[in-house]
């Protein structure tokens, strides 16, 4: 229908798009606006004097070209203005730039022993473990009596355990154990009722170590036990392995190895397969493959009877892990002193928070 | 302890086949796990962990004795050509009961020296030969066979020999040149002259053997264990013979332990035998012990054959006699450990290997027990000031007397709270001295440390135990403290970093504290850079336990906002402003009264402030007309006025 249209509007309109192109703002568009669809004056007002002057039959197609050439136009220039516009936009720096940090909420960290702690709790809980807790100062009785522990056992010395000065028998707990004599004294009355119990205890304890990268005069355990009927070592396995793999991993693998801690007998010291090179043999395992996580064993029949616990209907098993131990072991540490200097950076990177 | 391939094989020849990771896994699942393995010219030695329970273990034929039992081998014989005893030579009595068996034999000396074999054999374990035959004889057989001797130069001893108890203000002087003070409660050899060795743990200086010594009496004994450790740590001397002694000697090794010396003496030096004798008798065996099979059945977890038991505690040395149900078992004389059916049961996994025993989850015989609401409530918290930017630390319990009195704790000085009571007798040093009543200047010290490595902004919490020195004990209040200092910035470029306020810390303490009508005290601390807060634990708000709350219904009406734009007295607090128009308004349909700007500065009057109070109507029931809320807002400014408030102009 182009033939319809007069030459020279042909002409314009072969140059409209590098008039739009040529166009390096708004003002030069609004230009080229008004030159070609202005209301005068322009080649869309000239083609309407066109169609009133044309012969009535000519009309109706004259117009629809018009319409046509007139819509494209107009598109075309919408375009380049929306173009334009954020040119302009840009160069007014009004811009949002999304690579600079934006204001961020505060991020903290819970500490990593914490963390750790917290991890087993959540890994022995679908066993039915709840936690126990007992204070940092404690009696000889409940430190050591009750745990089958000699009068005249080196740890009782005071070049191992921290005492207190105005009051005598009074220590800074060696280990998470008095928390069992405890918790086994409170449950005696009432055994039969519980049909036994099931507890984690996690905290602090306290040995007259000097400070350096392996010691530290205080750190953390988590006790465990378990006291029911029938209670044996295949038990203390089969809780270990399932707890030890939920921690690192379903192919993980554990060897009890025989051991002496006096509150246990039998004890047993339990290895893991190395969760760091799987068995292959790394620095961590010392090419083992085999690396030791806790110590363990079945609750010694005096342990019970000092609690006021029948050990010939009653028995259990009980486990004590450190956690720095197992922190230092897991991460790669280098110093334990890392974990009490409480920098930021360590904190944050060591404990987060999920 | 340091045990040697060769001397190890010369008890148990089979051992000499194994290649040393075996040997060292095969002692590691008998429960003596080997820390190293080191060439030494000619050999290896391996680095043995024994435990406190196997005294009998701390020698070459008692792990060989293990082994032997594990891999169902013979051990060498163990058979010196048994010497002739005669009458006493010089007299030994025995008045204490910590020693109620004294082997000895007295010999001359002829010439000779200590084997090659022998010196080799005592480097190895890294002992330095003396190259005295009766010395190093005595060191090796301890090695060899475990059981400590001693030689004595018998022409320095003066009279009689006794084993007693030593006599209040007696000395020695041991043969580490040391002079030791005796105790009653020590256990001393002594001639008529007074003691001249500390019994089962080392020999005296006066009477030790030389180059020069001619003739020698030897001590080949059985001690009380509890005995020679009392002394061994009373005098803090742990030597080779104290740690035997001290864990439980052979009582029926003392005759064979002296018939071994006496043969070396005579093989190595020449020696001729003047007599040999043995005064008292070995202690009592002890009683001997049932191991049931149910106890035996429930150890193992699963039913294993009493024959079987009993063949593995015969490989041990015990002597079994199957009744019906259980096992009757002696222990030999080189166990002091086997005291319980436990014991025998561990003895038969033990030598089964601990990987042949099943797993088994335990089930559950009654309801599982929550975690307890403390617990929980502390384990919210730190994840709560953790998201809130807080980092957890954890720092030592105890403290310097200068870092304690630094800071009073959560609840301030508290009255029945005496630092003495709080105070460590034996502390690594002063600055470790003091359990702490706050946990504060512990934090202060880590946000030096922080700022010290560069950190901008430090914001710490700890929840730990805080002591108070009660005269019946010291009594612990869990508490949590929070320290925020530095800089404060949420490293957006546009907005501006600024020193932390005390206002930044109280809004999170809003957060996280039970809503209390109290000031909530936030300490400024090193000239105020350092803000710091302390509570008990209780004074936190507890996580709701309940599963979802009574419903509370909100207006669905449209609420009406006004704002009051006044000028206040500077003195006035907003906590007194919005209380007034609060409580003028009660009844009425206000919901909120917020201070929406405050503004100080020069275009006020001096000793001013100016608020823009914002109040918030919302009915439950309706849509609130202008004219009721117009007379409210009068009502707020006549309340405000009462305070000395007045319009801003």
């Amino acid at each position: 229908m182009d033939h319809l249209l007069p030459p020279e509007i042909a002409e314009a309109d072969h140059a409209f798009p590098e008039a739009l192109a040529a166009c390096g703002d708004l003002d030069a568009l609004l230009r080229v606006k008004g030159a070609y669809i202005g209301r005068e004056a322009s080649h869309v007002a000239r083609l309407m004097d066109l169609l009133k002057a044309a012969p009535k039959e000519r009309k109706r197609d004259l117009g629809a070209a018009i319409n046509a050439l007139k819509n494209r136009w107009e598109e075309a220039l919408k375009a380049r203005q929306t173009e334009l516009e954020a040119v302009k936009k840009a160069a007014a720096g009004g811009a949002w730039d999304p690579t600079l940090p934006p204001p961020l909420p505060a991020r903290g960290a819970l500490h990593p022993l914490n963390r750790l702690m917290g991890r087993l709790v959540e890994v022995f809980r679908p066993l039915g473990f709840h936690v126990e807790e007992g204070s940092e100062v404690e009696t000889e009785r409940y430190n050591f009596d009750g745990l089958n522990i000699p009068a005249d056992h080196p740890a009782r010395g005071s070049a191992d355990t921290f005492y207190l000065a105005t009051h005598p028998g009074h220590l800074l707990r060696t280990h998470t154990s008095p928390v069992q004599v405890h918790t086994l004294e409170k449950l005696s009355t009432h055994i039969q009722e519980t049909g036994g119990i099931r507890f984690l205890a996690p905290g602090r304890v306290y040995r007259k170590d000097e400070i350096d990268p392996t010691h530290s005069p205080m750190f953390h355990q988590v006790e465990g036990m378990l006291v029911g009927h029938g209670i044996g070592m295949h038990h203390l396995k089969g809780t270990l392995e399932y707890a030890l793999r939920a921690l690192f991993g379903p192919a993980t693998e554990i060897r009890l190895r025989p051991s002496y801690f006096p509150f246990v007998e039998p004890g047993c010291e339990v290895d893991v397969s190395c969760p760091l090179c799987g068995s292959k043999g790394c620095r961590v395992c010392k090419g083992s493959g085999w690396v030791e996580i806790l110590g363990a064993g079945l609750i010694h029949p005096n342990v019970l009877e000092f609690a006021g616990i029948d050990s010939r209907e009653w028995s259990g098993w009980a486990f004590g892990m450190g956690v720095e131990r197992m922190a230092m072991m897991l991460s790669q540490t280098p110093d334990l002193r890392l974990f009490f200097e409480n920098d930021q950076r360590f904190i944050e990177a060591m404990g987060g928070l999920d | 302890m340091w045990i040697e391939r060769e001397a190890l094989a010369a008890e148990l020849p089979a051992a000499a086949a194994l290649a040393t990771r075996q040997l060292a896994e095969t002692l590691a699942s008998l429960g003596f796990p080997v820390d190293a393995v080191e060439h030494r010219p000619g050999t290896e030695v391996l680095d043995v962990d024994i435990t406190a329970n196997r005294g009998d273990a701390m020698s070459h034929r008692g792990l060989a004795r293990d082994l032997a039992a594990r891999l169902q081998q013979p051990l060498a014989p163990l058979a010196p050509p048994p010497v002739t005893e005669g009458e006493p030579r010089i007299p030994v009595s025995l008045p204490a009961t910590a020693c109620p068996l004294y082997a000895t034999a007295l010999l001359t000396l002829g010439e000779g020296r200590t084997p090659e074999a022998v010196q080799a054999f005592l480097l190895a374990l890294g002992s330095t030969p003396k190259l005295l035959p009766a010395v190093d004889a005595s060191n090796e057989l301890l090695h060899r066979y475990g059981h400590p001797t001693h030689a004595f130069d018998a022409d320095r001893i003066r009279g009689a020999v006794s084993v007693r108890m030593a006599r209040s203000g007696e000395t020695l002087v041991t043969l580490d040149g040391v002079t030791r003070k005796l105790t009653l409660e020590d256990l001393v050899i002594a001639d008529e002259a007074g003691p001249i060795a500390l019994a089962g743990v080392m020999g005296g200086d006066g009477t030790k053997v030389t180059e020069a010594t001619r003739r020698v009496l030897l001590e080949s004994a059985w001690f009380e264990p509890r005995v020679v450790r009392a002394a061994a740590h009373r005098h803090g001397l742990h030597t080779d013979a104290s740690q035997r002694f001290g864990r439980g000697a052979d009582p029926a090794m003392a005759t064979v332990a002296r018939d071994l010396l006496v043969q070396r003496l005579q093989d190595w030096a020449g020696a001729t035998l003047e007599g040999a004798w043995t005064a008292g008798k070995p202690p009592a065996p002890p009683a001997p012990v049932d191991l049931p099979k149910d106890v035996l059945t429930r150890v193992a977890g699963e039913p294993l054959l009493l024959a079987e038991a009993a063949k593995a505690l015969k490989a041990l040395g015990c002597v079994v006699e199957a009744e019906p149900g259980h096992l009757r078992v002696e222990p030999p004389s080189w166990r002091h450990d086997l005291t319980l059916a436990e014991d025998l049961a561990e003895e038969v996994l033990r030598l089964r290997g601990y990987e042949h025993i099943p797993s088994v989850l335990p089930s559950l015989e009654g309801p599982p027990q929550p975690l307890s609401q403390d617990y929980l409530h502390r384990q919210a918290l730190a994840r709560r000031l953790a998201h809130l930017g807080f980092h957890q630390t954890v720092t030592y319990g105890f403290v310097s007397p200068e870092m304690d009195a630094a800071f009073p704790g959560p609840q301030g000085e508290a009255a029945d709270d005496d630092r003495a009571g709080r105070t460590l007798a034996n502390p690594l040093g002063l600055e470790y001295s003091i359990l702490r009543r706050s946990l504060v200047p512990s934090l202060v010290e880590v946000a030096r440390r922080n700022l010290q490595q560069g950190q901008r902004e430090v914001r710490l919490f700890e929840i730990a135990p805080t002591f108070r020195g009660l005269s019946r004990g010291p009594a612990e209040t869990w508490t949590v403290s929070l320290l925020w200092a530095g800089e404060r910035w949420d490293a957006d470029p546009e907005s501006k970093a600024g020193p932390v306020r005390a206002k930044h810390l109280l809004g999170i303490l809003k957060d996280v504290l039970k809503p209390t009508s109290q000031e909530v005290a936030i300490h400024p601390l090193e000239g105020g850079t350092f803000l710091a807060a302390e509570f008990p634990v209780q004074a936190f708000r507890v996580p709701d336990d309940r599963i979802i709350p009574t419903f509370t219904p909100h207006s669905r009406f449209p609420a009406v906002e006004r704002d009051l734009s006044l000028v206040v007295p500077a003195a006035l607090a907003w906590q007194a402003m919005h209380d007034t128009v609060r409580g003028a308004l009660a009844g009425t349909a206000l919901v909120a009264l917020a201070c929406a700007d405050l503004y100080q500065g020069k275009h006020l009057p001096a000793g001013t402030k100016a608020w823009l109070l914002r109040l918030t109507f919302q009915a439950m029931d309706r849509t609130l007309v202008g004219a009721e809320v117009d007379a409210w807002v009068a009502g707020a400014l006549a309340a405000a006025e009462s305070l000395g408030a007045a319009l801003r102009a």
